[in-house]
C-alpha cells in the first residue's frame, strides 16, 4: 500500500513537471482553456441581463449549475487523461509498454498522466463560479448540505470517469472512437449547462438515462436549490448521484476487465 | 494577370480530400444542429408567453441562430495553415513556389467552404427548418444583398484568422492565441447571443470591433431590418475591416519572412 502511494506521488510529480515545463506557455494554455470554457457562461450572463430568468433560474443559480459541471470535469481529468487518450496510445502501440510493467494497467492509465491545463482551466472556472454563486443562491451551508455536496461531486466525477473508461474500452474492439466521444460526451455536455427542463422530452431522456449528465449537475443543484421545474421528475433522483456514479463505474470497470483479455497490439 | 489554375487545383484537392471522411461529416452536421437546438431551446424558454421582446420575435431569433451557426459551419478558415508550415519548416518550400502562399490558403479554404456549404450547411438548414422553422428572406433583392454581405463577412473572418496566424513567426505556441481569438468571435459575433439583446454599452463597444460584421450584418439584411442606405454603409464597414485587418496581417507576413530562419534540410 505504501509502495502504491509512493508510486502515485512520483507519477504526479513527474506529470506536473512535464506539463509545467514551460511556465509562461503553461499559464497561457490554462488561461485559453479557462476562457474557452467560459464562453457559455459569458453568453448566459449577457443573455440574463436582458431576460432576468431562464425557466425560473436566475443568473446565480445558473452559474451554480455550471460550476458543478466544471468542478467535476476538472477533478475527473486529473485521473482520467490516460483514458481520454487511450485510443491514441493503442494506435501508436505505446500502450504495450504498460503491459510489461509490474503494476495494474488501469492503475497506470489513471496515474501516469494528467492533463493539468484542462484540470486548471476547467477546475479553476468551476471554483470561480462556485465562489461567485454559492453565497447567493440561498443554500444554507451546514453539515448536511456540505456532505451532500461532496458526495455529489464524487458521484459526478465517477459518472464522467465511467464514460471515459467505457469509451476507452471500446478502443479494444473499434479502431476509432473519438467521434463517438464527441457525440455522446462533449455534445451532450453542452445541454447540461442549462436546466434540462427547457429542452425537448427526447433530450431529457438522453441526458437522464443514456448519458446521465443530469445526475452530474442538474439533480444535485435541484436538491440544494429546489426550483419549481423539479416537479417534472421523481424526487428520488435528487439522491441518486453517488449511486449512479458508483454503479456506472463498476459496470465500466467490469467491461474493461472482460475486454482487456482480448487486447491485440497494433504496434510492432 | 495572375494565373488562377493552380489555385483552383488546390481548392479542388481540398474539396475532394474532405469527401473521404464520411462518418466525420455526419458528426459535424449533428454537432451544428445540436448547437442550434440548444440555443433555440434556451430562447424558447426565455420568451415563454411573449411573442416579441424589443420588437424581436422568436422566429427572428431562430433565424439568427440558424444562419449564423450555419454560416459558422461553412466559413472554414484553417487557423493552423501558417503555424504548421512555419513550425515544420515547410514554409521554405512554399515560398519557393511561383504562387502566393496566402493565395493558396484562400484557395484551400474556399474548397473547404464549398464542401461545407453543400454537405454541412444544407443538411443542417433543412433539419432546422423542419424542426424549428426560420423566417423567409425579406425579398429577392434583400436576399441577393444578403449573399454579398455573407461573402464580405467571410472575408472579415478570414482576414482575422490570417493576421492572427502571422504571430506564429514570433510565438511557438499559437494554440492559446487562436483559442482566445475564437472566444471573442463566438461571444461577440452574435452566433451565440443575438446582438439585439446585448446591453447598450456593449453595442457601443461592438461598433468599434469587426465581430458584428461577420454574421450579424448578413442576418440583419436577410431579415429586412436595414434600409438600402444602411446596407450600403454596413457593407462598406465590412469592406473596411477586411482591408484594415488584411493589411495588418500582410505587414506581419512581410516582416516575418525577413525574420524567418528555417533549420535543418
Amino acid at each position: 500500500m505504501r509502495d502504491i502511494m509512493h508510486l502515485v506521488g512520483v507519477y504526479t510529480k513527474t506529470t506536473a513537471r512535464s506539463w509545467f515545463q514551460y511556465r509562461v506557455d503553461a499559464l497561457l494554455r490554462s488561461l485559453a482553456v479557462f476562457l474557452r470554457e467560459s464562453t457559455g457562461v459569458i453568453v448566459i450572463y449577457f443573455t440574463l441581463l436582458k431576460f432576468d430568468n431562464l425557466n425560473g433560474w436566475n443568473i446565480h443559480e445558473l452559474l451554480f449549475l455550471y460550476s458543478l459541471l466544471f468542478l467535476t470535469y476538472g477533478i475527473m481529468i486529473i485521473f482520467f487523461t490516460g483514458l481520454r487518450d487511450f485510443g491514441r496510445m493503442v494506435r501508436s502501440g505505446n500502450f504495450d509498454r504498460f503491459i510489461l510493467r509490474p503494476r495494474g494497467l488501469l492503475f497506470q492509465l489513471i496515474f501516469a498522466n494528467a492533463d493539468w491545463f484542462a484540470a486548471v482551466g476547467h477546475g479553476g472556472l468551476g471554483l470561480v463560479l462556485f465562489v461567485i454563486s454559492a453565497g447567493k443562491v440561498g443554500v444554507i451551508w451546514n453539515f448536511k448540505t456540505v456532505v451532500y455536496y461532496l458526495f455529489a461531486i464524487m458521484g459526478g466525477v465517477l459518472i464522467q470517469g465511467a464514460v471515459f473508461l467505457f469509451l476507452a474500452t471500446l478502443n479494444i474492439y473499434l479502431f476509432e472512437t473519438s467521434s463517438l466521444k464527441e457525440l455522446f460526451y462533449y455534445n451532450m455536455r453542452k445541454f447540461a449547462g442549462y436546466p434540462i427542463s427547457i429542452f425537448h422530452r427526447a433530450v431529457q431522456i438522453i441526458i437522464i438515462y443514456i448519458m446521465p449528465f443530469a445526475f452530474v449537475n442538474y439533480f444535485p443543484a435541484q436538491y440544494l436549490l429546489r426550483k419549481e421545474d423539479m416537479e417534472g421528475y421523481p424526487q428520488i433522483f435528487l439522491y441518486l448521484t453517488p449511486v449512479v456514479g458508483v454503479g456506472m463505474y463498476l459496470l465500466a470497470y467490469l467491461f474493461w476487465k472482460f475486454s482487456i483479455k482480448y487486447y491485440k497490439s497494433s504496434g510492432n | 494577370m495572375i494565373k488562377l489554375a493552380p489555385y483552383l487545383a488546390y481548392a479542388k484537392k481540398c474539396f475532394l480530400g474532405r469527401s473521404a471522411y464520411r462518418f466525420d461529416h455526419l458528426m459535424n452536421i449533428l454537432s451544428t444542429c445540436l448547437q442550434i437546438f440548444i440555443f433555440w431551446g434556451i430562447y424558447h424558454a426565455l420568451y415563454g408567453e411573449n411573442t416579441e421582446v424589443d420588437g424581436i420575435t422568436l422566429p427572428m431569433v431562430a433565424t439568427n441562430f440558424v444562419l449564423s451557426m450555419g454560416l459558422g459551419a461553412v466559413f472554414s478558415t484553417n487557423d493552423y495553415f501558417f503555424p504548421d508550415k512555419i513550425h515544420d519548416g515547410s514554409i521554405a518550400t512554399e515560398l519557393l513556389r511561383p504562387i502566393s502562399v496566402p493565395g493558396r490558403m484562400i484557395a484551400e479554404n474556399a474548397g473547404n467552404a464549398l464542401f461545407n456549404l453543400i454537405f454541412r450547411f444544407t443538411p443542417a438548414l433543412v433539419l432546422s427548418i423542419l424542426i424549428i422553422g426560420i423566417s423567409a428572406p425579406a425579398g429577392v433583392g434583400m436576399f441577393i444583398l444578403f449573399l454579398i454581405s455573407v461573402l464580405l463577412g467571410y472575408g472579415v473572418l478570414w482576414a482575422i484568422s490570417f493576421s492572427v496566424q502571422m504571430t506564429a513567426f514570433w510565438f511557438v505556441n499559437v494554440w492559446s492565441i487562436t483559442t482566445i481569438k475564437n472566444v471573442f468571435i463566438n461571444v461577440l459575433s452574435g452566433s451565440m447571443i443575438p446582438l439585439w439583446f446585448m446591453p447598450g454599452w456593449m453595442k457601443g463597444v461592438l461598433y468599434l470591433t469587426p465581430f458584428s460584421s461577420i454574421y450579424f450584418t448578413p442576418v440583419q439584411i436577410y431579415l429586412g431590418q436595414l434600409t438600402y442606405q444602411e446596407i450600403a454603409l454596413k457593407c462598406a464597414v465590412q469592406g473596411m475591416w477586411i482591408i484594415l485587418i488584411y493589411l495588418a496581417g500582410d505587414f506581419l507576413w512581410k516582416k516575418g519572412q525577413k525574420k524567418l530562419v528555417v533549420q535543418g534540410g
